[in-house]
């Protein structure tokens, strides 16, 4: 293993002293050096949006992001979203509507919706969608995934078409 | 490993004059997916974003100027780039997807020249210019001579981009590109990115550029000549299709035959056309 | 609105629990990153395995040299054949060695493994190992396989164990792996009575599951006892265990599996995949080893869905009905047989639809190509040939000039019809689906609008579907705590589709609680009772049906001591929402399960526990209905309907299509979880999107081109509309715990011609080939002009 570099990585306001390797990206020490688990690997080519954290609020890859080029940058997991002990509302939301099926995609979608809300807290139903272009759900076929984003815009974004039961 | 934070050009050019098969590294998004894959193991990696002037984006009388590590996201969102030079904006905002548009730079993606890719080819119908920096100095090339071969430029030992000019072009000139590809996200099977000025109905210049269809972006001045002074009538468009579809080179991959990009080539360019001209009349 | 045939067995329901859209139990965990996937656990010691797969699709073993790998610093095991039992693993033909022997059949197959202290180390130790390999001609294509000519893949095929004898597969080829031939009738006899003959050929990629969740195995072997424990990724912990004990020679007694929070499967887990290799590399490493694939290594070294080419002549009278269908049907089944002779025969079974025809002959070929070997995956051979029969019957209502929908009710079992090897079917719901999914997709109205944007043009599509739910074997076993909640014990694995929710809502509505007041329990082959494995749409079926059926023996045990404690009859006596025993009639006369368990424990009769099993009834063939060769029985299971509706867009630029809005109907018996039902529906309209448009596996010489999520694209957020109803009817019926009947996989069954249907409404454009991607459809739209088709007759 190459040489290590002292690093200090500011993860949900908290800054962590790690010694690492350039080539280590962030989610290799998220989930090797710091043991933070909610953030998971689908793909490791940046495919599968798994492994999604915010940058200064923007969603990227931590798959292919290189620890060291993050220092001095605001870094948010998904650990990060919950306040306190109560959910998020787009926790909430996403547990409500029953858009929740394996999970493994789920940390990535919480951080793009949020990253999302907080940029713009009305978006459209094709907003929603496009957002979520870099996370791939292979369970839930993204309904339920969009309308619970959806029940956040405010004031309520248009009607969307009901599910039905006979 | 070897890794360094340059906060000048100079710096870096001479980090990277001084190591044999130093990489450097913009967003990341594609160097750190190939050396996860084992497919490049740079001894040292020369990281570009603590150089100030490398992120900016400066308005000329005549263009901008767009750093080299200015991200994909940022020139999408950057409305000063009208007119021809929305061509370029307009591919920022479509290729791949939204986590990797947050991440990948201009720079990068022109230095990797991958042929799959969309930034290139808009940046040859804008008819961009590239600024250079290396050991000897810096000097401007017109895009194209950057591009040599598939994920080949012309940089030599030691040269990094730091920016990018996009002209204005004419006052009535306006900007598109089009994408095509199988799922949303995915690299394009075509794409055609173009700059047109219109007079009333006629064409008075053109510039089109493919991509996805040969080793580098596609452009071919014959195409572009049969436009101009053309109504863009149907057998117009046809026959300007017909010469670039020739001149392609396109290969077979799992995003599409040779033969299917040959045929989408003449059809994209018609609705790319028809699109850029709703833009222009409207 | 329902219309209740014959209540389902067992309890009814108490409380308001049952058919209540409560949020998933895990949702929580999941939606805040906390839930504990296998690679997100680690043992102390832990090491890391890899493996290394081999470069060719099809090459003799000359020597293998791991000397420098077993010398380089950190390396703690590495194995080859050499270091295993010679024992081979198969669901059906014991084919497949753990790590490549003698020979390997397709270019990935694991050849060796290393375990190292880390993966950088494991991976330096893989190129450190040298092979030598003799290049053999190797075979990509099923037809092309059974050529005398071919080369043969198994040279000891006769040599393997086999739970079928396969002796006609055996006579015709060695690459065959098993054949299926069904007859009914003479259809041979009767081409001529039919007015209108359709005749082609469909083909069908090999689909992977990509699911998000790359397989994992945490594997641990207690030095003292030599018993393995892993934690793993799998939709079955108990076939998990059978087979890591069967390959390794260990009794099943040495192995304990258990699986944490699963991200997905759809098939692709339901045989082992890394558990085996991952014991093996522990027990010489002497630590434990955690084996986790890189997607890269998950797509070329794991399984896909059978691709498939099918031949179908479907003959009707002029009136609509279907008289005549025979279907000649080649499934690839890549390197090793794996589950491949059970798809064949499903898809066999199934490739007569959901329909009365008196005349039908099926033959399913099974064979072996030097590619990736393919699998269980959602619908389990039904999509494919439910693709072609779907298609096929569109062309002919075209043919008859009938409208779709209405040719497929004229012709859909009712109740009581005969249908696969002659067994009845229990509640046909064919026709409620379809009439359903004709009023609700406004279908007349969106046939003749045809409104579009310029260049684009829209159309709507049909498939219905039939398909067998449930099968084979469920334990469970529920016992009451001292406080009166519940603990429920089942070997069911959740992978996402919400069975754990689902299954306690069952035992809490059993019982008359709240689901606060039921413990339900994960999988672990010491802990659980059997439950053979999540798939073929079977687990709220088989497992609600033992949980029920346990409770109710529950309920017996809790009425006995009640009848003592209220000095009451027990018939006199009922269930209260809460967990309380009251007696009829008599709003105060109540005694809680927490007094009733006091009881119990401390004064009379014991612990208060109970345990129901069940196994699926193989259905016998009747041989005067069905004459049939290469199986013993119907595909056992329950008979399930469904219809899907689509609504196109084509672009006629480009071929490109746009699924608009979807209609997916669905009988589940009873919705237990409305929301979880939704959500199956929904996930699985978009896979079958995927397999419809987009979704393939492209080798070149045998070399996967896309093993990759960038080569092998999935439907995103982007590309699937959000309208995309999933609408429940309830006609409950049958052994599924009140009535429930199966889903998971009838939700992608009929989306590939629903589609493809739709396209032709759209065009005209005759697609015969999936994923429909732009070039195909394209090609399909010039084709339109000028040449005709392969129908015949009328």
């Amino acid at each position: 293993m190459a040489d290590k570099l002292p690093l200090s990585l500011t993860i949900n306001g908290v800054a962590h002293e790690l010694a690492v390797a350039p080539e280590r990206t962030l989610l290799e020490v998220l989930r090797e050096e710091l043991r933070a688990m909610g953030t998971k690997r689908g793909c490791d080519q940046g495919s599968c949006g798994a492994c999604m954290v915010l940058v200064d609020g923007e969603p990227v890859f931590s798959c292919l992001s290189l620890a060291v080029k993050l220092r001095g940058r605001a870094i948010t997991t998904i650990e990060g979203v919950e306040q306190g002990r109560e959910l998020h509302p787009v926790q909430r939301a996403l547990v409500q509507h029953g858009a929740v099926q394996c999970g493994f995609c789920m940390s990535g979608i919480v951080l793009t919706a949020k990253a999302l809300l907080d940029r713009n807290p009305r978006p459209t139903v094709d907003e929603i969608r496009h957002a979520l272009g870099s996370n791939v759900c292979r369970c839930s076929g993204y309904a339920k995934i969009v309308e619970a984003i959806a029940s956040l815009s405010e004031p309520p974004g248009p009607a969307l078409p009901e599910g039905g039961r006979s | 490993m070897r890794y360094a934070e340059p906060e000048t050009v100079e710096e870096g050019v001479s980090l990277l004059a001084a190591t044999e098969q130093a990489r450097c590294l913009a967003g990341g998004a594609s160097l750190v997916a190939m050396m996860h894959a084992g497919q490049v193991a740079p001894p040292m990696l020369i990281s570009l974003h603590r150089i100030p002037e490398l992120s900016t984006i400066t308005e000329a009388a005549d263009g901008i100027w767009l750093g080299a590590m200015v991200r994909h996201r940022t020139v999408a969102s950057d409305v000063r780039l009208r007119g021809a030079m929305e061509v370029v904006r307009s591919a920022a905002g479509q290729l791949a997807h939204p986590a990797i548009r947050n991440m990948a730079t201009i720079g990068g993606s022109v230095g990797l020249a991958d042929p799959s890719t969309e930034l290139p080819v808009a940046l040859v119908a804008a008819a961009a210019r590239v600024e250079i920096a290396g050991p000897r100095g810096r000097r401007i090339v017109p895009i194209e001579e950057l591009f040599v071969d598939r994920f080949k430029t012309s940089l030599a030992r030691g040269e990094l981009v730091t920016r990018i000019f996009v002209p204005q072009g004419l006052s009535e000139a306006v900007g598109h590109h089009l994408r095509f590809s199988r799922v949303s996200g995915d690299y394009p099977t075509v794409s055609i990115s173009l700059v047109l000025t219109l007079e009333g109905d006629t064409c008075r210049q053109a510039r089109v550029a493919v991509g996805s269809c040969g080793p580098v972006p596609l452009h071919v001045d014959a195409a572009d000549q049969r436009l101009v002074g053309s109504r863009l009538a149907e057998e117009d468009v046809a026959e300007a299709g017909r010469i670039l579809a020739h001149a392609a080179v396109p290969m077979d991959d799992v995003r599409g035959t040779a033969e299917y990009r040959r045929m989408l080539i003449p059809r994209l360019l018609g609705r790319a056309l028809s699109l850029a001209r709703e833009h222009a009349h409207g | 609105m329902s219309h209740p045939e014959k209540p389902g067995t067992g309890p009814t329901p108490v409380g308001d629990i049952l058919g209540k859209s409560v949020p998933k139990l895990d949702a929580r965990e999941k939606v805040t990153g906390r839930a504990v996937y296998t690679d997100d656990m680690t043992l102390p010691g832990l090491l890391h395995g890899a493996l290394l797969g081999s470069p060719h699709p099809h090459a003799r073993i000359l020597s293998c040299d791991t000397s420098r790998a077993r010398a380089l610093p950190g390396v703690r095991a590495v194995l080859t054949a050499e270091d295993l039992p010679d024992r081979y693993l198969g669901a059906v033909i014991k084919d497949q060695p753990l790590l490549a022997r003698g020979k390997v059949r397709y270019a990935g197959e694991p050849v060796a493994a290393v375990a190292a202290v880390d993966l950088e180390t494991a991976r330096k130790a893989l190129e450190l190992i040298h092979i030598q390999y003799e290049v053999l001609p190797a075979v990509f294509d099923p037809e092309e396989a059974l050529r005398p000519d071919a080369p043969v893949l198994h040279e000891q095929r006769d040599a393997y164990f086999s739970l079928q004898e396969n002796t006609e597969a055996r006579a015709r080829s060695p690459n065959a792996a098993s054949h299926v031939r069904l007859v009914e009738g003479t259809p041979d006899k009767v081409w001529d009575q039919c007015e209108v003959i359709v005749e082609d050929v469909y083909e069908t990629p090999a689909q992977q599951h990509i699911y998000l969740e790359p397989c994992s195995s945490l594997a641990t072997v207690d030095r003292d006892s030599g018993k393995a424990t892993v934690y793993t990724s799998t939709q079955t912990v108990f076939r998990a265990q059978a087979i890591t004990a069967e390959v390794l020679a260990m009794p099943m007694s040495k192995v304990r599996i258990i699986a944490p929070r699963v991200g997905g499967g759809f098939g692709g887990k339901t045989e082992s995949t890394n558990q085996p290799i991952a014991v093996a590399l522990s027990k010489v490493a002497g630590a434990p080893v955690k084996l986790t694939f890189s997607r890269t290594d998950d797509m070329l070294m794991m399984r896909s869905r059978h691709a498939a080419r099918i031949y179908v002549r479907t003959g009707a009278t002029r009136d609509g009905r279907i008289l005549a269908h025979k279907v000649r049907m080649y499934y690839d089944t890549g390197a090793y047989a794996d589950d491949g002779p059970f798809v064949s025969a499903l898809g066999a079974w199934l490739a007569r639809g959901p329909y009365r025809i008196p005349h039908v002959e099926i033959e399913c070929w099974c064979v072996y190509t030097n590619r990736l070997r393919a699998s269980a995956f959602r619908g389990f051979g039904n999509p494919q040939v439910h693709f072609a029969n779907e298609v096929q019957l569109d062309r002919l209502a075209d043919r008859l000039g009938m409208d779709p929908i209405e040719l497929r009710l004229r012709n859909a079992l009712e109740t009581g019809e005969r249908w696969l090897g002659g067994a009845r079917v229990e509640s046909g719901t064919l026709r409620a689906c379809l009439e359903r999914a004709r009023e609700v997709s406004g279908w007349s109205q969106r046939r003749s609008a045809r409104a579009s944007a310029p260049g684009k043009r829209r159309g709507v599509g049909v498939a219905a579907i039939g398909h067998v739910s449930a099968l084979l074997g469920s334990s469970a076993t529920v016992r009451l705590n001292e406080d009166g909640t519940v603990t429920v014990n089942t070997g069911a694995v959740d992978i996402g589709q919400g069975s754990d929710t689902a299954l306690a809502q069952c035992a809490a509505a059993a019982l008359g609680l709240s689901l606060d007041q039921i413990n339900f329990t994960g999988p672990d082959t010491d802990g659980s009772p059997y439950d053979w494995c999540t798939a073929g749409s079977r687990t709220t079926f088989t497992v609600g049906r033992v949980i029920t059926q346990a409770c109710e023996q529950i309920q017996q045990q809790l009425f006995e001591h009640a009848s003592e404690m209220l000095g009451k009859k027990e018939k006199d006596l009922e269930l209260r929402p809460g967990g309380l025993v009251g007696v009829k009639g008599q709003p105060d006369a109540t005694v809680s399960f927490g007094a009733i368990a006091g009881r119990a424990l401390y004064f009379k009769g014991g612990p208060i526990i109970a345990s129901s099993r069940w196994l699926f009834p193989a259905v016998p063939i009747d041989p005067n209905h069905t004459k049939a060769e290469g199986v013993s029985s119907i595909g056992n299971g329950y008979f399930v309907f469904a219809a899907q509706v689509v609504e196109v867009e084509v672009d006629e630029l480009t071929g490109q299509v746009q699924v608009l809005e979807a209609w997916s109907v669905h009988d589940v018996g009873r919705a237990i979880n409305p929301a979880a039902a939704e959500g199956q529906v929904q996930g699985g309209f978009v896979q079958g999107i995927g397999l419809a448009l987009t979704e393939e596996l492209v080798w070149r010489d045998g070399h996967l081109l896309n093993p990759s999520m960038s080569g092998y694209k999935v439907p995103g957020a982007p590309d699937v509309p959000v309208a995309i109803h999933p609408i429940l009817l309830e006609h409950p019926h049958g052994e599924g715990p009140f009535g429930a009947k199966g889903v998971a996989e009838l939700s992608l069954v009929g989306v590939a011609p629903a589609i493809i249907n739709a396209i032709r409404d759209a065009t005209g454009a005759n697609v015969t080939r999936i994923p429909a991607t732009g070039e195909r459809v394209l090609r399909a739209l010039m084709a339109r002009e000028g040449m005709g088709t392969r129908d015949s007759g009328g």
